[in-house]
């Protein structure tokens, strides 16, 4: 058995593998998130190597998106999810019921398993410690981060790529799934993750929220400020997490309603040009 | 009726939501704003349980000045909106 410990936003969580397979040589992505070994974990999830039985499995919620689905239900008293892509199942994730301990089923140590079991055990895990795990892509631009939310095919990262083209300065943080957490002093931060959808950016960098912007795709480019419970909305649909599990949603309303509250969020109606990144920067950035 | 599971009041920014929160309304998409005295009546309805529009306007007419005419005339009106967004079932 050997543990690997890693850290995103501040948060260890640690990943145990059995046997001899060489499963490391995959898990570059986390790399640059490795730290020292330390009692002081959000969660542990063990590579299993043996199948989950699924008799008594009691589904919850299905959730879809872009050719993925997660089935999320429970064995007993214990949470469990099911991991598909293109309806071909991947890995079964069986979780504690405070989710501090999980197993990942996932065949022949497949990746696609092995990071939808993390990034659903760190949701979960962290749901009661200010922190969000989102759907967005974010850039950096002088020392503050902006994310972009909207729906699966908005255009997230194409706003991206076009600060980068455009906008000089601009750094791409992560193209789908940072993490936000709210610290001690109220300062609102965002972090790259090991997670990054299609994009290959995982990067170990942290910057303060500079702000949040919807986008919806539109024949022009126009910019307003959120109504807040337009913010909350946004943020709801963009932060994973089992709202349905009142324990948990309870953390998640928290966070959501502190950065609805504090964060600048703006709506951006744009097509997917230079004058869109122009437009949202000259705005977004004070 | 009765309101549906897994419909939560939240308070959002300083002002009242409703927000689907369980397994069968996570999805809901979207969230009902109310106004005071909405919140009133919804924690009143989520308290009865089986509720009627009569037992609401009571409510009502308890915690303000309105007379019973309006009372029964505003919370017909507003449990004819939360059926259409889907909140209450029969």
């Amino acid at each position: 058995m050997k543990e690997i410990y890693y850290k995103v936003a501040g948060h260890v969580f640690a990943l145990e593998t059995v046997g001899n397979e060489s499963i490391e040589l995959d898990l570059w992505q986390y790399e640059p998130f490795v730290t020292d070994p330390t009692d002081d974990v959000v969660f542990r999830l063990k590579l299993s190597s043996t199948p989950i039985d699924m008799d008594n499995f009691n589904m919850e919620v299905v959730q879809e998106d872009e050719g993925q689905s997660i089935n999320a239900g429970h064995i007993d008293e214990h949470p469990c999810f099911q991991f598909f892509l293109h309806g071909k199942l991947k890995g079964v994730l069986l979780c504690s019921k405070d989710y501090q301990q999980g197993e990942i089923y996932a065949e022949d140590c497949n990746l696609f398993g092995v990071n939808n079991a993390l990034m659903v055990m760190y949701a979960l895990a962290t749901s009661n410690k200010l922190t969000a795990l989102f759907h967005s892509s974010v850039v950096s631009y002088r020392d503050r981060a902006y994310m972009f939310l909207g729906p699966s095919g908005t255009g997230k990262s194409t706003h991206s790529k076009l600060w980068l083209q455009y906008i000089e300065g601009t750094e791409l943080v992560n193209d789908d799934n940072p993490v936000v957490r709210i610290l001690n002093d109220g300062t609102i931060w965002v972090y790259g993750s090991p997670w990054s959808g299609k994009t290959h950016c995982y990067r170990n960098v942290s910057y303060p929220l500079g702000a949040i912007v919807l986008l919806a795709q539109a024949p022009a480019n126009i910019i307003r400020r959120l109504k807040p419970i337009e913010a909350y909305a946004a943020l709801m649909m963009s932060i994973s997490g089992k709202r349905w599990d009142s324990r948990l949603a309870e953390g998640l309303h928290e966070t959501e309603n502190l950065i609805a509250t504090h964060a600048p969020m703006w709506h951006l109606d744009c097509l997917p040009d230079e004058e869109a990144a122009r437009v949202c920067c000259e705005t977004v950035v004070s | 009726m009765k309101l549906k599971n897994g419909f939560v009041l939240r308070e959002v920014c300083g002002e009242k939501v409703i927000v689907g929160e369980g397994a069968e309304t996570v999805n809901f998409g979207k969230l009902i704003s109310l106004n005071e005295t909405a919140a009133v009546l919804w924690n009143k309805a989520l308290e009865l349980g089986n509720f009627t529009v009569e037992q609401l306007a009571d409510a009502l007419t308890e915690e303000y000045e309105v007379n019973r005419e309006q009372a029964l005339s505003d919370v017909k009106k507003l449990t004819e909106g939360w059926q259409e967004a889907g909140l209450v079932e029969s």
